[in-house]
């Protein structure tokens, strides 16, 4: 039980990374980035560039990683998605697809078949409940609860940061006080590629080893919480992830299905059970308690 | 919620006889066999350009979906492979053992049941959820199910046996070409008539505005899932293609990248445009090949990258696709000819139009019963009494007024009446029978029709197409007689023409028939929206500000087609104005609302000379 | 003298619908103008022109003699103006103060140092803001959220404010409130320019009235000199109706 707990908050705490990334986008810039994953995956390989071919230590090449990945965030958010902005979401949320085919396609040119294997100095771990844990997997879930619920504060405590929360609520009230809603547009995507990059080089020790399209396959899970969640609040999206995770662990303990990848055919289970919930729920509240109240967004005459 | 830049004639869909698609077919299946033996068509060229023709059936699977219906699927590929391995499972050597066409059809059958069970839930839901549901479907499927010994046969693969005629295997790569071929022409044919039924009006009203779809009678959860489940149906057909192609299938071919290469191929090639899509399609796949022999083995990979930033590229200038640039282009050309024609000066007056035979029966008010009744109706938001106890009764055959400045609540009373929300408190009656409980479109079918404040129609869409899909529930014919394109659906579809045709005439919007409203005046969309509100013969029209950005002279014609209305169709109007001239020559009645109470009724000139209503408008004097 | 805001035959419009057909407007330095019209006469679209929110497609907007019909409202606002927008929109999640501070956020840039005192002043002239500086803005009725979009604007220090149909939503002791705000901010220099649908509403405050029917400015004239007769008829509300502005007027007169 304690094993399936720690087990499950390993894997949650990178979910949860991925996952605060998608809110964050989404409520600061109305885009579902669904090319969060391979972002991630895409600054792993610059680790891998700077740590193996240029001989440089573990952290230094993270800490390029992180910023190739903020550079490709914000890179993106200007040369394609600001020139969306009178467009609808559909569109924009097909071209951070494209986004994510041109990474996976150059990473598969890349890395080939074989895969590549980044050298970390998280070689040392200690025991809880059973299981070795790793000072990277205990960054990982630090790290994201930290985030997830501590962010707000953080971004309250600067003037831009207080901009950044403000363009979620009301992007045109935002530019009529006089804060470039462009610049705060450009840190906010930046910001999520720094938390994609993290997300993947925290999980890459795991794995140890780095395929195409490796990040992507933890950033399904967290955009699941994030989605599931309701994409409206931070600690949200991160109680949502860890509890997926330790979800995932328990079904791997007490219900294995013997069947390969089943943690996917998991994911799709919640992810369907979660929305038709939410799609029955107003029919059986207002079975049980009456008829919906009206949503406050539209009253004009 | 869609993109401003519009076509400047949508395309008049000439019916094809029905000998084209038989041309089609003898044409394809008789030239890849004859280029094959004449040496013209190599054996691995034929099994590329089978994989193309799998990949374009996929892409038109993909395009009714995001191109039609509007919806995105990140997990298309998913489903080709669910064909693929169903083929095998019904038509291999070692499992059913049936015929080829069967494994083909029950492809499709299995693919559109998983997009079924997969679109239910998501689809009731707005928003990009189908595209996470199918993103979990594409993992789904290649990193759990398609590995599973069962179905995909374990790292040997699941073997898909080519089809037998009679005795004989279509061995060759070419000879299946043609079958391959046969299966695309079909399915696009029925794409086709799919479209141009009304589900396929239905489809494209959904993507432009829910809510506009909504008023217009469609069931919009239950559309969107249909166009799931058929776009589902057409990918497990293309896996037929695809596994008897190859041979043998692994899960790895199935790969999430082929997923997302589907979308690019189905945005680029113009969503919506079949053409285009298939071109694109193989453009898509042929292109790997092209490369390598032009930039040798080097280049093998980049044509993903190409396809990746093409992508980008493309929806960030045009959310159309290429065909969207195109048509601009092509637009821009005719418009410096000239643009758009000048309405006629005079209108011929509107036809009495019988009711549609499928219809649901018009149910006939009793004497002395109010065609509309609302009842002590409250509503509220959050901290703010929109609607405040508000009653109001409007009489068969009478032009009823509704006024009131700017927040009074008018509009939100409209909205509570026609269901689009449920008031806290209160009654609606339509016809003696209290509707409080019933969906909008329900209310809709009972003879409920009305325009939007904001213009009300499928701006992409023609002026007569709006005409046709605003006559959606009339037309009560199924899914199976659309695809086909025989039976009750020619027959509705006639009918539904000629009434379009009658109300244009009426209109005198000839000329405008194929022009996509969005690109005619303020003032003729909203004559247009009381076109579609009409067509449908309702029992009540309801109107929210029709005369809104009209010219004095469009709203002397507005004022005679609302008297029209009234004396020769004999149906009943309420309608919300701020144009007081307009209201005084034409309603019975006339109530004001403020601050979501009615504060007066009755006689219009009478009502409009009260202080309290003086007051309302011109504000309080606050000394 | 400098106009303190000036358009000149500005077109503005939305995808192929023009809304504003040549707009000119002249606000002198200290005054207050009004912008009076009925639905779809174009007052919002005048307001997000003048913000920057809409293009301008052909003319000038000059704002103290400077052309700034090519700047992002983001400049606008460090250049000067400040917004009461239509619905208030104070940000919701945030509390008072925080909404302020972001009010303030081009003159945080420009001279941190007289922030302290330019919120002090805000608080002063509206202690209600002062007691509930933490409370969010959001639970805020519908008046002290009036109050605090009026402190936002003010508290940058701007020299023309944009105010927005500031009446519309509240009720008559709401809006008795609020004529005494927009008095104090009058008395304080600041130039004005109030959009309003309730025509005696504004006209209680206004020094100069510009009536705007179908997107052109039809008539412009100090408030002493218009009668019941020109507003009914360039307002386009019709005759039945015109009696009712003759009272407006007259009370105002009477004040």
């Amino acid at each position: 039980m304690g094993q399936v707990l720690v087990l499950g908050l390993i894997a949650g705490g990178i979910y949860a990374l991925f996952a605060i990334g998608i809110v964050l986008v989404h409520r600061g810039t109305g885009v579902l980035n669904f090319a969060q994953g391979e972002i991630g995956t895409a600054a792993l390989l610059v680790a891998y560039v700077v740590v193996h071919d240029l001989g440089a230590p573990w952290l230094v090449g993270a800490l390029v990683a992180v910023v190739a990945a903020v550079l490709l965030g914000a890179g993106f958010e200007f040369a394609v998605v600001r020139r969306m902005i009178s467009s609808d979401p559909v569109s924009t949320a097909v071209a951070t697809v494209g986004l994510t085919l041109t990474l996976v396609s150059i990473e598969i040119i890349y890395v080939g078949d074989s895969g590549k294997v980044l050298d970390n100095p998280f070689d040392s771990g200690f025991t809880v409940a059973g299981v070795v844990v790793f000072p990277h997997q205990v960054l990982a879930v630090l790290v994201a609860l930290a985030l997830g619920f501590g962010l707000q504060r953080l971004l309250r405590r600067t003037d831009f940061g207080l901009g950044i929360l403000a363009a979620a609520q009301d992007p045109d009230a935002v530019r009529l006080v006089g804060v470039p809603l462009s610049r705060v547009s450009l840190a906010v995507w930046g910001l999520g590629g720094a938390l994609s990059g993290t997300a993947a080089l925290l999980a890459e020790p795991t794995v140890g080893l780095i395929t195409p399209g490796f990040a992507s396959e933890f950033f399904v899970f967290g955009l699941a919480a994030a989605v599931i969640g309701g994409l409206g609040s931070l600690p949200g999206a991160v109680a949502g992830a860890l509890a997926l995770g330790v979800l995932e662990a328990a079904e791997q303990a007490y219900l294995p299905l013997d069947v390969p990848g089943e943690r996917y055919l998991l994911l799709l289970a919640v992810v369907l059970v979660a929305l038709l919930g939410r799609a029955l729920g107003p029919e059986l509240r207002s079975r049980f308690l009456g008829p919906a109240r009206p949503a406050a967004a539209e009253v004009t005459a | 919620m869609t993109t401003t830049t519009l076509p400047l004639r949508v395309p008049r869909r000439v019916s094809l006889p029905v000998p084209g698609i038989v041309v089609w077919l003898a044409l394809v299946a008789v030239l890849p066999p004859v280029l094959s033996r004449a040496g013209l068509l190599s054996d691995v060229n034929a099994l590329r350009l089978c994989a193309a023709t799998a990949f374009a059936v996929a892409g038109l699977s993909l395009n009714l979906l995001m191109g039609y219906a509007g919806q995105i699927s990140l997990g298309q590929y998913a489903f080709v492979g669910v064909g693929a391995f169903t083929t095998g499972l019904v038509t291999g050597v070692n499992d059913l053992r049936l015929p080829w066409l069967v494994g083909l059809l029950a492809a499709a059958a299995m693919g559109g049941l998983v997009a079924f069970v997969v679109g239910l839930p998501a689809l009731r839901l707005r928003g990009l959820y189908l595209a996470v549901v199918t993103i979990g479907v594409a993992y789904a499927g290649y990193q759990s199910l398609f590995r599973v010994e069962s179905i995909g046969g374990g790292s040997a693969g699941k073997p898909v046996p080519r089809p037998y005629v009679g005795d004989s295997a279509i061995a060759t790569n070419a000879d299946f070409l043609a079958l391959a071929l046969v299966v695309l022409v079909v399915v696009w044919q029925l794409d086709v008539n799919l479209c141009r039924s009304r589900f396929g009006r239905a489809f494209q009203a959904v993507k432009a505005d829910e809510g506009v779809a909504s008023s217009f009678g469609i069931d919009v959860a239950r559309t969107k899932l249909l166009a799931f489940t058929l776009s589902g149906a057409m990918a497990g057909a293309a896996g037929a293609i695809l596994g008897t192609a190859y041979g043998t299938v692994t899960g790895t071919v199935f790969r999430y990248e082929q997923s997302l290469l589907l979308v690019v191929v189905v945005v680029i090639g113009g969503l919506g445009s079949r053409a285009g899509v298939v071109g694109a399609a193989f453009f898509a796949i042929l292109l790997p090949s092209v490369m390598i022999a032009l930039f040798g083995e080097g280049i093998r990979g980049y044509d993903l990258v190409l396809n990746g930033a093409l992508l980008m590229y493309t929806i960030s200038r045009n959310p159309h696709g290429l065909a969207g640039a195109v048509r601009e282009a092509r637009d821009k050309r005719l418009e410096r000819k000239g643009g758009l024609p000048p309405l006629p000066p005079t209108r011929p007056s509107l036809p009495a139009l019988r009711p549609l035979s499928g219809a649901p029966p018009v149910r006939k008010p009793r004497a002395g019963v109010p065609v509309l009744e609302a009842r002590d109706v409250s509503v509220r938001f959050g901290g703010l009494q929109a609607v405040d106890q508000a009653s109001l009764r409007v009489d068969r055959g009478t032009i009823v007024g509704l006024m009131g400045p700017n927040g009074a609540g008018k509009t939100t009373l409209f909205n509570a009446v026609t269901g689009a929300l449920a008031p806290d408190s209160g009654q609606v009656l339509f016809l003696g029978e209290d509707i409080s409980a019933l969906p909008p479109h329900v209310r809709a079918a009972r003879g409920m029709g009305r325009t939007f404040q904001l213009i009300g129609l499928a701006k992409q869409q023609s002026v007569y197409e709006n005409l046709l899909t605003a006559q959606h529930l009339g037309a009560a014919y199924g899914v199976g007689s659309a695809l086909l394109g025989v039976g009750p659906s020619r027959w509705f579809e006639r009918e539904l023409r000629e009434r379009a045709d009658q109300v244009l005439e009426g209109l005198g919007f000839q000329r405008f028939r194929d022009t996509p409203v969005g690109r005619l005046s303020h003032g003729q969309q909203r004559i247009v929206e009381i076109g579609c509100c009409l067509v449908t013969s309702p029992e009540l029209v309801m109107l929210d500000e029709p005369s809104a950005g009209m010219s004095p002279a469009a709203a002397e014609d507005l004022a005679q087609t609302l008297l029209d209305v009234r004396d020769r169709l004999g149906r009943t109007v309420l309608l919300i104005e701020h144009n007081v001239p307009l209201v005084l020559n034409t309603a019975d009645e006339l109530y004001v609302m403020d601050t979501g109470r009615v504060i007066a009724d009755g006689e219009p000139v009478e009502v409009v000379t009260r202080p309290e209503v003086v007051r309302a408008y011109l504000g309080e004097v606050v000394a | 003298m400098t106009p303190m805001l000036e358009l000149q035959q500005v077109t503005a419009g939305f995808g192929p619908v023009t809304v504003l057909h040549g707009i000119d407007l002249v606000v002198p330095e200290g005054s207050i103008a009004g912008v009076f019209g009925l639905n779809g006469a174009g007052k919002s679209v005048t307001m997000k022109t003048i913000a920057g929110l809409v293009p301008a497609r052909t003319g000038r907007i000059l704002f103290e003699g400077e052309d700034i019909t090519r700047l992002t409202p983001e400049k606008r606002v460090a250049l000067g103006m400040g917004h009461v927008p239509q619905g208030r929109q104070v940000f919701p999640q945030l509390t008072v103060e925080e909404n302020l501070r972001l009010g303030a956020y081009t003159l945080r840039r420009r001279a941190r140092s007289r922030y302290a005192a330019a919120l002090d002043s805000v608080y002063d002239r509206f202690p209600v803001l002062r007691e509930r500086r933490s409370q969010l803005a959001g639970t805020m009725s519908g008046g002290q959220q009036a109050s605090l979009s009026v402190a936002r604007a003010l508290v940058n220090e701007p020299r023309l404010v944009l105010v927005d149909e500031p009446s519309a939503g509240l009720s008559p002791k709401m809006q008795h409130d609020l004529r005494q705000v927009l008095q104090v901010v009058k008395d304080s220099g600041v130039t004005m320019v109030l959009v309003e649908q309730n025509v005696a509403f504004g006209l209680s405050l206004v020094d100069t009235a510009n009536l705007l029917q179908t997107g052109v400015v039809v008539h412009t004239a100090p408030v002493e000199e218009l009668d019941d007769e020109t507003l009914a008829t360039h307002l386009g509300i019709g005759r039945v109706l015109a009696g009712a502005t003759g009272s407006a007027l007259h009370a105002r007169k009477g004040v």
